[in-house]
């Protein structure tokens, strides 16, 4: 292709000179416009996000599938979801077994890690000297330590270790729960730090300077403008437990300890499961989604009530790429 | 209510860093007194140590003759209104200010009244309800005023109070600011770094550099006579210029040698001898036309002009080739002042302020003119 544009090949013959004619281009001229839509950047986008919700969109429709299968559509029935007496997610005791025991740990691991997770965030905050900056560093190793590294090393801490307090800690729901909250607790410090970050010591110090004792400052005053993120802080920990898999996995026992993530690995790949199993997993994609929605509304709309302008969008934007 | 403060060689150190050292310093009952420096210069550290934020590493700081440098800040007498005021957003105005009288378990109703009293004192009667949020920041400003004013303080500390603000909105407040510290007669200790609030709102001054006090003294004292170079440099230009004092037995003034010429000087340090700075406010200086045969004149041309709506800042480069400001008053002549006009400066010898080198010669309040109007001051340091 030759780049010389400007400067016209032989002396025009017509007294008025044609005006440069430009190139053609194999490129369509939608798309060569740069004041247009970037039609070709939405179009991946879209792609995209088909691509990752069709499957989905998919298990949870075969969910109300009328016939026993998972992949022929055989008309609409909520019989997987409470209209058959026995095979229906709310009637056989496997299912509900599991959906009770998520619940349960998700709701335990939600009250023991958000006010331990907010106690490290804010202790971390204030602690200046020595030590200070590595604790801050290896709060975030748990987040990005692979889970399956995690639940082994605990497994085995849990079953060989000879020493106390591992040793009184069985498997079963008791180490359920300690794996859960030990990998939970990072995110619930990141969340609650970021807003003490947007805080800032002055509201603090107005307090205590009102006359307000260390304790009643905390209380009156750091509480309540924590309080968005304490919240977003626990339906994110209940996501991610009712998530969870590995650690819940190797901390488990018996079959009473299966979780509902648990119950679908098991299952999914035998030709018995009916799609009850896909109506579980609709459950598990619809509590997920609400309690990762409902925080990021608690955050927003309370977090912006309250901070006036400084930080709230930052320390949303924080809050959203922890779940992205 | 009484409220003297006296700060006794007072030093916080910071590692290696001495943000305030040893400073000495007497605030007296009701008097309005800032902390005047550049950022950097301790005044804050003074504040947040006499708030009690900040424990001094030495000194003592005597609120009514009792020490309570190492008495926590809740229980202090003192209260302060921050920079960006620090309204608890999840409390609305009434709450934010009864919060104080609340933690003092003072009874329901008399809460109700204080509040009441203390909004009404600063004009915001109607707004108990709303949150601070939906305030402007000058409401903002004074609701901080009356959240800390309902407590009746001894001392009322404030940091920058008018930093965030807008400049219209600023000069407003400065006056009711000042207003309102004469009605409630309450001691106020003022930080800023605007020459300009520190000078128009306060009994007195005392500029900071570096962690020391540099000069205490009314405003009229600190931009008149200021004692070393650097209040002289910070509180507006000051005309720095090197010179070289020749004493004169009668003592009354001096004759200084600036280049080839010779002027006399009446102000600060007339004793001293040897090299010297010499300082002169523009808006003491005047220019007269080439070639005026005059003591005390300067040859000189004009080298830019500044034009800033009230007054025209003519610089002018002199003849020993220094550089001269001149405030000359906008009464419609600016265009007089073209770009190389020879002119002659005339710096009047009671103007014309001697600055010992050591920096430390205090001088007396050398019963200047009329202080100067904060809008003369000329461009902001």
């Amino acid at each position: 292709m030759s780049t010389s544009v400007a400067t016209p090949e032989a002396a025009p013959r017509d007294a008025a000179p044609e005006p440069a004619r430009p190139r053609r281009s194999l490129v369509p001229k939608f798309l060569r416009n740069p004041w247009g839509q970037p039609r070709f950047l939405v179009a991946i986008t879209w792609t995209y996000v088909a691509w990752a919700l069709v499957p989905v969109v998919i298990a949870i429709l075969f969910s109300f599938n009328a016939g026993k299968s998972r992949s022929v559509w055989q008309g609409f029935s909520t019989r997987w979801w409470w209209g058959d007496p026995s095979q229906s997610i709310f009637h056989d005791p496997q299912y509900t077994q599991a959906l009770a025991h998520s619940l349960f740990l998700a709701g335990l691991d939600m009250v023991i890690a958000t006010p331990l997770g907010v106690l490290l965030a804010v202790g971390l905050s204030r602690w200046r000297g020595r030590g200070s900056g590595v604790s801050n560093s290896l709060m975030l190793v748990p987040l990005v330590t692979p889970e399956i590294v995690m639940a082994v090393s605990l497994l085995v801490v849990f079953t060989q270790l000879a020493l106390f307090p591992f040793n009184a800690i069985h498997l079963g729901t008791t180490a359920q729960v300690i794996g859960q909250v030990t990998f939970s607790l990072s995110y619930v410090v990141v969340i609650v730090r970021s807003r003490l970050v947007s805080i800032g010591p002055e509201y603090e110090e107005a307090a205590r300077d009102l006359g307000a004792t260390s304790w009643a400052a905390f209380r009156l005053v750091l509480l309540p403008l924590l309080a968005p993120a304490i919240l977003a802080s626990m339906l994110i920990v209940f996501a991610l437990s009712i998530d969870d898999f590995v650690v819940t996995q190797y901390m488990s026992s018996d079959a009473s300890t299966t979780t509902i993530p648990m119950y679908l690995y098991s299952n999914a790949r035998g030709g018995t499961s009916t799609p009850a199993l896909n109506a579980l997993a609709t459950i598990l994609v619809s509590t997920t989604l609400l309690a990762i929605a409902v925080g990021y509304l608690v955050y927003s709309v309370i977090g912006h009530r309250t901070s006036a302008s400084r930080g709230g969008v930052s320390a949303l934007r924080e809050l959203s790429g922890m779940e992205a | 209510m009484p409220g003297d403060v006296q700060l006794r060689a007072l030093t916080k150190r910071y590692d290696e860093t001495l943000a305030v050292d040893a400073i000495d310093a007497s605030i007296n009952d009701g008097e309005f007194f800032s902390l005047l420096g550049p950022s950097g210069c301790g005044k804050t550290t003074t504040l947040r140590m006499i708030a009690g934020f900040v424990r001094p590493t030495s000194g003592e700081i005597l609120l009514d003759g009792v020490d309570v440098a190492q008495v926590p800040p809740h229980n202090r007498n003192v209260h302060t209104v921050f920079q960006n005021y620090a309204l608890f957003p999840h409390l609305n105005v009434f709450d934010n200010v009864a919060f104080g009288l609340r933690r003092k378990k003072v009874a329901k109703a008399e809460v109700r009244r204080r509040v009441e009293e203390s909004l009404e004192l600063v004009e915001l009667g109607g707004m108990a309800a709303r949150r601070p949020q939906q305030l402007s920041g000058g409401q903002q400003q004074r609701v901080a005023l009356a959240r800390a004013l309902v407590l009746r303080p001894a001392v009322l500390l404030l940091d920058e109070p008018l930093g965030a603000l807008d400049a219209k909105i600023r000069k407003q407040l400065r006056l009711e600011l000042k207003a309102l510290q004469e009605e409630v007669g309450i001691t106020f200790v003022f930080v800023t770094h605007d020459q300009e609030e520190a000078l128009s709102m306060s009994d007195r001054v005392a500029v900071m550099s570096n962690g020391r006090i540099e000069q205490i003294g009314t405003p009229a004292e600190v931009y008149e006579s200021p004692a070393t170079v650097f209040v002289a440099d910070f509180l507006g230009v000051s005309n720095l210029m090197d010179a070289e004092a020749i004493p004169e037995p009668a003592r009354e003034h001096c004759t200084v040698a600036i280049g080839d010429f010779r002027l006399r000087a009446r102000a600060g340090d007339v004793t001293a001898s040897g090299p010297v700075k010499v300082v002169a406010r523009p808006e003491r200086v005047e220019l007269l036309g080439h070639g005026t045969e005059r003591a005390n004149c300067l040859p000189g041309m004009v080298e830019r002009t500044v034009y800033v709506g009230s007054s025209v800042q003519v610089m002018v480069r002199l003849a020993t080739g220094a550089q001269l400001q001149a405030s000359i008053a906008n009464t419609g002549h600016a265009d007089d002042y073209e770009q190389g006009t020879p002119v002659c400066v005339y710096i009047p010898e009671d103007a014309l302020r001697i600055l010992g080198d050591s920096g430390a010669a205090l001088a007396p309040a050398g019963a200047p003119d009329a202080a100067p109007a904060p809008e003369t001051a000329t461009a902001s340091a």
